[in-house]
């Protein structure tokens, strides 16, 4: 077998990647989460584009890692565990402890929205990123202290006073300010 | 530290995230939350980050899911083609490296301004007498190495 046609076995056409769940039952997980995923990785990383490539990455990543899952719920959560620790790695790869925090593009909005943006992500970007993720994670999504453990690969017992102490630092750093959140 | 809690933190929560609090919220988790620090917090924090997340899902240009779809498709085909090629290119440079260690031995044994160089330069009589080999492995050792960086690389 010659080194071309090994490959072209690979690649041909009728040769589909073994992933473990078909199109269109993607295309449906997709829709479902890729905004709510873009908007944690936007918000922990503070950088629209590495944002969309994170996405990128992380579905892929989803897909080529082939697990079963229980549920949409599970699936969900490994999307977000991919998510985390890509990010992290783009971090220290880039060996920034802080985003800028500013999202360009959001802090465009006019108004009490854009300060009220503005003043979140300048209070964020005093977090650590674990910080700014469990939070996110918890009061953003919605989801359980198990499920953030799992994502965060943290002890589930240890989580509460983590999220209790970034919880406190994001209040006092948005101290004074409207916290009224709709506007 | 035990952190503090309260019963109501989830409803207070769940209200935030369904967009109910404060207008739509029980009249009596809403005065439950102004004199709770704990949901009070939970709350104020909540609001701020479910509306970002909000603001933020609004801005997202996402490609569409049949291109992420594809685009998967094709590394995945990709990648599973440079693993396959993989022992090929190795064989492929192994073998590059042995004919090159061959030529150069076949060049020592054959050449007479090498024979000629080795006797001027007073080279260690063992040495001298293996020259051939002596020079066929230290091609080898010097080839191999490259050789399996540059497969390396190739991948």
């Amino acid at each position: 077998m010659t080194r071309e046609t090994a490959i072209n076995d690979v690649r041909g056409e009728d040769a589909a990647a073994e992933f473990a769940m078909d199109e269109q039952t993607f295309r449906g997980f997709y829709e479902r989460n890729a905004r709510g995923l873009w908007a944690y990785l936007a918000r922990t990383t503070g950088d629209r584009a590495l944002a969309d490539d994170l996405l990128q990455e992380t579905f892929y990543r989803f897909l080529r890692a082939g697990a079963a899952y229980e549920s949409d719920q599970h699936r969900r959560n490994s999307l977000y565990r991919i998510a985390t620790n890509l990010a992290a790695d783009e971090r220290r790869r880039r060996a920034v402890r802080a985003p800028a925090g500013e999202i360009e593009g959001v802090a465009a909005n006019s108004g009490a929205a854009a300060e009220r943006t503005a003043d979140l992500s300048r209070a964020l970007a005093q977090l650590k990123p674990r910080e700014r993720a469990m939070l996110w994670m918890a009061y953003a999504e919605g989801a359980t202290h198990r499920e953030i453990a799992r994502i965060l690969g943290v002890e589930a017992a240890s989580l509460k006073p983590l999220l209790f102490r970034a919880r406190r630092k994001l209040a006092a750093l948005l101290g004074g300010k409207d916290l009224g959140g709709k506007s | 530290m035990k952190p503090p809690e309260c019963q109501w933190e989830s409803e207070v929560l769940a209200a935030v995230l369904e967009s109910r609090w404060p207008e739509r919220a029980e009249t009596e988790l809403r005065e439950h939350a102004a004199a709770c620090p704990v949901c009070a917090e939970v709350a104020a924090v909540a609001a701020v980050l479910a509306t970002d997340r909000e603001d933020l899902r609004s801005l997202a240009a996402l490609p569409d899911a049949g291109r992420v779809w594809w685009r998967a498709q094709w590394r995945a085909r990709c990648e599973a083609a440079a693993v396959a090629g993989r022992p090929i290119t190795a064989a492929q440079v192994l073998a590059l490296a042995c004919a090159a260690g061959l030529t150069g031995a076949c060049f020592g044994a054959t050449s007479e301004w090498f024979q000629a160089a080795l006797r001027e330069f007073s080279v260690p009589p063992l040495l001298a007498e293996h020259a051939v080999l002596a020079l066929a492995i230290a091609a080898f050792l010097v080839l191999l190495p490259a050789a399996v960086l540059a497969a390396i690389w190739r991948d």
